[in-house]
C-alpha cells in the first residue's frame, strides 16, 4: 500500500513551502534520503473542472479560461507534459480523491489567497497523484479577453497555478514594493510563477516568460530539449564561505532572456537548466526580505547581506551541455 | 672576353630588373604565384544594446539593467596565395587567424551593482577567396601596384575555452597596393615585397547576436614572395 503525503502549496499573494530541488525550484520529497523532484509520471494529466460559477464568470468561461492556461504550457515546445480535461464535476477541489479538480470556493479567510493550488504525492517515488486548484471566490475575476479593472484576471492566475499543479515551485524573477494596504505590490516580473500577482485588471501574467519555459522543460524534457539547450552552473561565497538561497540570474544578451536559479546546498552551488547554448551574463542578488518564505522553508537562514554582483566574464552555455563550475564571490552591504 | 662575359651579365640582370615591374602592371600575361603572411587588423564590430527587462502589470517593461556589447577590435595573422590570371586580375585564397573578444558592458543596475565589462575571449578562422583588380595607370612607378579587391568566405568563431562553435560568413570590399621591393630572383623566387589593404570587412552570422550582419573597417600589411 502506497504511503501518501498531501503537501500543500500555495500560488499567487500567498507564501509556501517549497522544497528546493536542484536547478530553479522544483518541488521534491525525500525518498529513501534522496532528494526526489515532484512531477507526474503519466501523460496526458488529466483534470476536472468544477461547475461552480461565480459574478462574471460562468461555469463555461471558467473552463475556458483554465482550457487556455493548460493549453499554454502545453504549447512549450522543449516540455512533453500535455493535460486532458477529463470532464466537469460537482466536486470541490481539495478533497483527496485520486481526482484532480479545478473550481472556486470561497475563502475569506485567505484575504491575500487569490488561489491555491495542493498536491497528493507518492513519497515513495516523488510522483503526483492528485493536484487540485482552488480559485478564491471571494475576489472578483474576470475571463475579458482585454482584462477588467477591479478583477482578477482569471487565466493568468490559471496560469500561475497550473505551473505549481504541474510541479513547478516559485521564481524570484521579480522586483515587489510595500503596498500602502499592507502586502507587497508587484512592480514587474518576468515569470509567471513569480509568487505575487500583478494588481487587478492586468492581464500581463497570460504569456509564459523564458524562466517558466525553463522550468517546464527541465521537468518534462522533450525532444532534444536536452541536446539543444544547455546549462550554466557555479557557486556563491561570501568572505569564503558558502552562501545558500542566493538568487542567480542568468541573462542571454542575444536574446534578452533571463532565467533564474538559487544556490541550494550547504556548498553554495546552483544550477540553471535550459539556457539556449551561447554567451550569458550571471548575475547574483540577495531575495527580497519580504519574500524568502515564498521559496525556502522558514527554518532555513538566508543570507540577505549582500550586494548584488555580476560575474566579471560572460559564461558560454555550451549546446547539450554544462559550462563548469563558475566562481562568483559577493561583498557585503 | 672575360669582359664581354661581365657585360652580358650585367645586361641580363637588367633585363630581369625591368621585366619584372613590368609583371605586376601591365606587362608580360605570365602568370606567377604569390605567397603573402602578415598582420590583419580588424576594426570593432557593435552588436548592439539591450536592456534586461522583466514586464509590468500594463504589459509595458522595466529595465533591470542594460548591455552594450561588441566585437572587440583585434590584429591576428593572414596568410594568402595567389595567382595572376591576366596581366590585371589575381586571384587569391585566404586564411586568416584572430582572437576578437566578445564584450558585453553592463551599466544602470536597478539594484546598484557595479557596472562591469564582461568578456569572453573568441577565436575566429576565416577561409575564403578573392579576387584582385591591378588598376593599370601609366603614372604609376613600375614597382608599384594599386588594386581593389573583394571576397568573401566561411566564418568560424569558437567561444572561450572551446565550449561552441558559431559559424557564419564574411565579405571583404576594398584595396591597397603592393610594392615590388627586391626582384632579383632567388631560389625559385622572382621577387619579393610588401602589401598593404584596406577594407569593409562585413561579417555575417557568427557571434552576432541578432544573426544579421555587421560591417567594421580592416587593414593588413603583408610581405610577399613571388614565384
Amino acid at each position: 500500500m502506497k504511503r501518501l503525503l498531501a503537501a500543500f502549496v500555495v500560488g499567487a499573494l500567498t507564501l509556501g513551502q517549497p522544497s528546493p530541488a536542484l536547478a530553479y525550484l522544483k518541488y521534491g520529497v525525500s525518498v529513501r534520503g534522496q532528494q526526489v523532484t515532484v512531477r507526474w509520471t503519466q501523460s496526458p494529466v488529466r483534470y476536472f473542472v468544477s461547475n461552480t460559477a461565480v459574478p462574471g464568470v460562468t461555469a463555461v468561461d471558467f473552463q475556458n479560461a483554465v482550457a487556455r492556461a493548460f493549453a499554454t504550457w502545453q504549447a512549450v515546445p522543449t516540455a512533453s507534459i500535455t493535460y486532458q480535461l477529463a470532464g466537469v464535476t460537482s466536486a470541490s477541489p481539495g478533497s483527496d480523491d485520486g481526482s484532480s479538480v479545478l473550481g472556486f470556493r470561497s475563502r475569506p479567510d485567505l484575504d491575500r489567497v487569490l488561489a491555491q493550488t495542493s498536491f497528493l504525492i507518492d513519497n515513495s517515488t516523488g510522483a503526483l497523484i492528485e493536484s487540485d486548484i482552488f480559485f478564491n471566490s471571494s475576489f472578483s475575476w474576470s475571463v475579458n479577453a482585454a482584462g477588467e479593472t477591479g478583477r482578477f484576471d482569471l487565466e493568468s492566475i490559471a496560469l500561475h497555478e497550473i505551473g505549481h499543479f504541474s510541479g513547478l515551485g516559485h521564481s524570484a524573477l521579480g522586483e515587489t514594493e510595500m503596498a500602502s494596504g499592507g502586502g507587497r505590490r508587484v512592480l514587474s516580473a518576468e515569470a509567471v510563477m513569480f509568487p505575487i500577482a500583478f494588481t487587478s485588471g492586468s492581464i500581463a501574467g497570460r504569456t509564459l516568460k523564458a524562466d517558466d519555459i525553463a522550468g517546464i522543460s527541465d521537468l518534462y524534457p522533450d525532444g532534444d530539449f536536452t541536446a539543444a539547450d544547455g546549462s550554466l552552473s557555479g557557486r556563491v561565497t561570501k568572505d569564503g564561505q558558502p552562501l545558500f538561497g542566493a538568487h542567480v540570474v542568468a541573462f542571454n544578451p542575444a536574446t534578452g532572456s533571463l532565467v533564474g536559479g538559487f544556490t541550494l546546498n550547504a556548498q553554495g552551488q546552483f544550477s540553471i537548466l535550459g539556457l539556449s547554448p551561447g554567451p550569458h551574463l550571471v548575475r547574483v542578488e540577495p531575495l527580497d526580505d519580504a519574500e524568502t518564505d515564498s521559496f525556502f522553508d522558514s527554518s532555513r537562514v538566508i543570507d540577505l547581506d549582500f550586494r548584488a554582483t555580476f560575474f566579471e566574464r560572460l559564461v558560454v552555455v555550451p549546446k547539450g551541455g554544462d559550462t563548469g563550475e563558475i566562481a562568483m564571490k559577493v561583498a557585503h552591504k | 672576353m672575360r669582359r664581354i662575359r661581365k657585360a652580358a651579365a650585367l645586361l641580363a640582370v637588367l633585363s630581369t630588373l625591368r621585366a619584372i615591374p613590368a609583371l605586376a602592371q601591365s606587362g608580360p600575361v605570365r602568370s606567377h604565384v604569390e605567397v603573402g603572411l602578415g598582420v590583419l587588423w580588424a576594426g570593432s564590430n557593435p552588436l548592439g544594446t539591450r536592456a534586461a527587462t522583466e514586464t509590468t502589470a500594463s504589459g509595458g517593461t522595466s529595465a533591470l539593467f542594460s548591455t552594450t556589447s561588441e566585437l572587440a577590435a583585434v590584429a591576428g595573422l593572414e596568410g594568402r596565395v595567389g595567382v595572376r590570371v591576366t596581366k590585371s586580375i589575381a586571384l587569391e585564397g585566404q586564411v586568416s587567424y584572430l582572437k576578437p573578444e566578445l564584450r558585453v558592458a553592463v551599466s544602470a543596475d536597478s539594484e546598484g551593482a557595479a557596472a562591469v565589462t564582461a568578456v569572453d575571449a573568441t577565436q575566429q578562422f576565416t577561409i575564403g577567396g578573392r579576387a584582385l583588380w591591378y588598376i593599370p595607370g601609366r603614372r604609376w612607378s613600375p614597382r608599384f601596384a594599386p588594386f581593389v579587391m573583394a571576397g568573401s568566405g566561411y566564418l568560424r568563431q569558437l567561444h572561450e575555452q572551446e565550449t561552441l562553435v558559431q559559424t557564419g560568413r564574411f565579405y571583404q570590399f576594398g584595396g591597397g597596393f603592393s610594392a615590388l621591393l627586391v626582384s632579383r630572383p632567388h631560389f625559385h623566387a622572382t621577387g619579393a615585397g610588401v602589401r598593404f589593404d584596406v577594407s569593409a570587412l562585413v561579417r555575417s552570422r557568427g557571434v552576432a547576436f541578432d544573426g544579421g550582419s555587421q560591417t567594421s573597417p580592416a587593414a593588413g600589411a603583408s610581405a610577399f614572395v613571388r614565384f
